[in-house]
């Protein structure tokens, strides 16, 4: 290596990585659309999103530079604040009870059943329902006055509740409209993971003699352990962006309380019906940042479950 | 074999799809771009649904021969999607409907045509006044012609009210409750009065700001000063609080469906509301059919909602648009949109007119015409002030914290301030 001159070597990769470059041209042509596209529609818009950050613009006058006013005012915005825990605790009360339901939807599913197929349908079609309608529909079911749910309390004798006027029951209600239309969705997920599981593995534990619950809790679920951290991390992201529900059953201004306002709804209310596009563009970093330490927690909490479970 | 031909195939579908995109882009260049193709003009109209009548529309390129107007219905999300086209500086509408906020477009007046330099005053006296000087800023430029109004008045439970032995007829109805005071009142007897759980009023914030539109002042005055810290919204603020304290709201967000169950199974009785409501009322409580009145609403006439038309700076020809809305809004055409699709005219000479005037089967035969257009007629000019969208859901917010999470009345109002102040100085528009 150290015998050949460097000069001739540099030339030498020059010419070759110029020759190499013409043969990949066609092929950087071919995929350029999407590049192309993406910077249009991706890129651009990411940094504009920072430059707008430090500015404050109603959308139709000239922008003025504020420096790093945006984000003081953020780190002092108790509305801000507000919107990352009504993210996080309906994230938390609708991914839970979520996956665990949708596991054991999986695990009957798996089972010999007849009309397999139909249950499978029936259980991903939540999935594919306009959300809209979910929310006027669970607008109805939790009613203050008039709600479905109330009136199936008062026919048992139990006091009503005004779900949508106090804070927990518009957590509970989009928490309740997530797992709905998600449930059919990660057990149709999770049934992909179970019947890659090879069925060796359940006769021999048989042979063994081991019992049904030791081979759900040694066989299934370690088996399953990708799959159900793949689905963890959709419904994170999901979780993270949740937007839909809140705003079609609680309003803009997320409801009573701003108990149903979560991180992207208080984006899309301080950018697009207030028309504070530069605070709107400084929320969107604020999300990035928190985003990401939470994807970085995530991560490390997956890693370790991940060493512990080859263990 | 099979690599090369996919990548092939691959080609060929990314050389077409950048040549569609070319395509389309240039479509859209020469669709847009306006001018005078043919002798006419293009003048782009953008409106949203139900904010003019169609057939209207449909006849404007027969009678203006010069124009070639392209009605375009804007949906989702309008007033963002036409910042957008002022912001970009392109594709901007020639004619642009604004809704009731038109004075959040005050500090950005330049981007419009001062509609009195083509002859607005010409049909001044058409108009209401006060509708006529909501858009006008306080420089003396005009950017918005009156489209629709929404005089208010109160709806009530007519069978409920005799029930209770109240008189039910409207003028005697609001004899004894021609004051917001006297209204609670009413609410207090009813409660006392009737056997089931029935709430006079539907909720807080609505009792807000109808004590506002009552009057003439809001959150800002003509110089961008903020006001909303003084007596008239405190007035407005403590009513509400009141209402809330006396036991008299049913805590029903108006436009949810909890609120349409609860107008049709009676829930709460009565409730102000703009002429717009009727529909609303209709659709959301079809079982109470025949069972609503309407009477003048207390603490007096006023305005909810409504709309104007105005031409944007970008626009070729602003003369032969501001004669194509002026004639599209004129006294005889208003009454044509009030009968297809329920628009609230702006112009009082039909308000006499026996197509507005007849028995009305859902308000059991009751004419409502006459107390909507007397309220029309009362009320007083008003402004909105220019941060108008960033102020009122702070105080709505507030109310509704005390309604539903018990907050104390004198904090949320410590808070709603507080926060109005610093909102508007991250705007720049604290005076």
């Amino acid at each position: 290596m150290s015998t050949v001159g460097v000069a001739t070597k540099e030339k030498e990769a020059g010419r070759k990585s110029w020759r190499t470059w013409s043969t990949y041209v066609p092929m950087y042509i071919a995929i350029a659309p999407f590049y192309i596209l993406f910077a249009v529609f991706g890129l651009f818009p990411i940094f504009f999103s920072l430059y707008l950050s430090f500015h404050s613009w109603d959308g139709i006058g000239e922008m003025r530079f504020v420096g790093l006013e945006n984000f003081r005012y953020l780190v002092t915005d108790p509305n801000f604040w507000q919107s990352i825990v009504n993210t996080f605790v309906i994230w938390i009360i609708s991914t839970i009870p979520m996956l665990v339901l949708a596991l054991v939807l999986a695990f009957l599913l798996n089972w010999p059943i007849r009309g397999k197929g139909f249950y499978r349908a029936a259980y991903f079609i939540p999935n594919v329902t306009s959300i809209v309608a979910i929310a006027i529909i669970f607008g109805s079911i939790f009613g203050n006055n008039a709600g479905l749910l109330n009136a199936a309390l008062q026919a048992v004798g139990l006091p009503t509740v005004q779900w949508l006027n106090n804070a927990w029951g518009i957590k509970i209600a989009i928490a309740s409209m997530v797992i709905w239309r998600w449930t059919g969705y990660n057990a149709i997920i999770y049934l992909a993971g179970l019947q890659a599981i090879p069925s060796a593995l359940y006769e021999a534990a048989r042979v063994d003699g081991a019992s049904g619950p030791q081979i759900f809790y040694h066989i299934t679920l370690p088996m399953l352990r990708p799959v159900i951290l793949f689905t963890v991390i959709t419904s994170t992201i999901g979780g993270m962006q949740l937007f839909t529900e809140p705003q079609v059953l609680v309003g803009n201004g997320g409801g009573p309380g701003q108990s149903g306002l979560t991180m992207v709804l208080y984006l899309y209310q301080q950018a697009f019906t207030q028309n504070m596009f530069g605070y709107g563009a400084a929320i969107g970093w604020g999300l990035f940042v928190i985003i990401v330490l939470f994807s970085a927690f995530n991560w490390r909490v997956v890693q370790r479950a991940g060493t512990v479970g080859l263990r | 074999m099979p690599k090369v031909l996919s990548r092939r195939d691959f080609l060929a579908r990314a050389a077409a799809g950048l040549v569609g995109c070319a395509l389309a882009s240039m479509g859209c260049g020469t669709q847009t771009q306006g001018g005078t193709g043919g002798g006419r003009t293009t003048l782009n109209l953008w409106y949203w649904n139900r904010s003019i009548d169609d057939n209207i529309l449909a006849q404007v390129n027969k009678r203006f021969p010069k124009a070639n107007l392209v009605p375009q219905k804007i949906g989702g999300d309008y007033r963002s999607k036409l910042l957008i086209t002022f912001a970009g500086k392109s594709y901007v509408p020639d004619i642009a409907g604004i809704n009731v906020d038109i004075a959040t477009y005050f500090p950005d007046a330049d981007q419009f045509v001062d509609l009195q330099s083509v002859g607005a005053n010409e049909v001044k006296s058409d108009y209401l006044e006060w509708k006529w000087l909501q858009g006008i800023t306080p420089e003396g430029k005009m950017i918005g012609f009156p489209m629709d109004i929404g005089p208010i008045a109160l709806f009530y439970r007519e069978d409920i009210l005799r029930k209770a032995g109240v008189p039910t007829d409207p003028d005697q109805l609001y004899e004894r409750i021609k004051t917001w005071e006297e209204y609670f009142e009413l609410g207090e007897f009813l409660k006392s009065k009737l056997p089931q759980r029935v709430s006079l009023a539907d909720e807080i914030t609505q009792i807000f700001q109808h004590v506002m539109a009552q009057g003439a002042d809001w959150y800002q005055d003509k110089s961008g000063h903020f006001i909303g810290d003084q007596a008239h919204v405190k007035r407005a603020w403590d009513l509400a609080v009141t209402a809330h304290r006396k036991g008299l709201l049913a805590n029903s967000a108006r436009y949810s469906t909890d609120w349409n169950a609860s107008a049709d199974t009676g829930r709460f009785i009565t409730f102000h509301g703009a002429v717009w409501m009727k529909l609303i009322l209709k659709d959301a409580a079809p079982d109470t059919t025949g069972l609503w009145r309407v009477c003048p609403a207390p603490g007096g006439a006023g305005n909810s909602g409504g709309s104007f038309l105005s031409i944007t700076r970008y626009c070729d020809d602003p003369q032969l648009a501001f004669d194509i809305i002026s004639w599209v809004q004129n006294p005889e055409n208003q009454l044509k949109a009030y009968v297809e699709i329920d628009l609230y005219p702006s112009t009082p000479s039909i308000y006499n007119r026996p197509e507005m005037n007849h028995p009305e089967e859902f308000f059991g035969g009751q004419n409502t015409n006459p107390i909507f257009s007397e309220s029309a007629r009362q009320v007083k000019p008003f402004y909105l002030g220019t941060e108008y969208n960033i102020i009122n859901p702070i105080y709505a917010k507030e109310l509704t914290n005390i309604a539903t999470q018990g907050k104390d009345p004198e904090r949320a109002w410590e808070d709603a301030l507080h926060e109005i102040q610093k909102r508007l100085q991250l705007r720049g528009a604290w005076k």
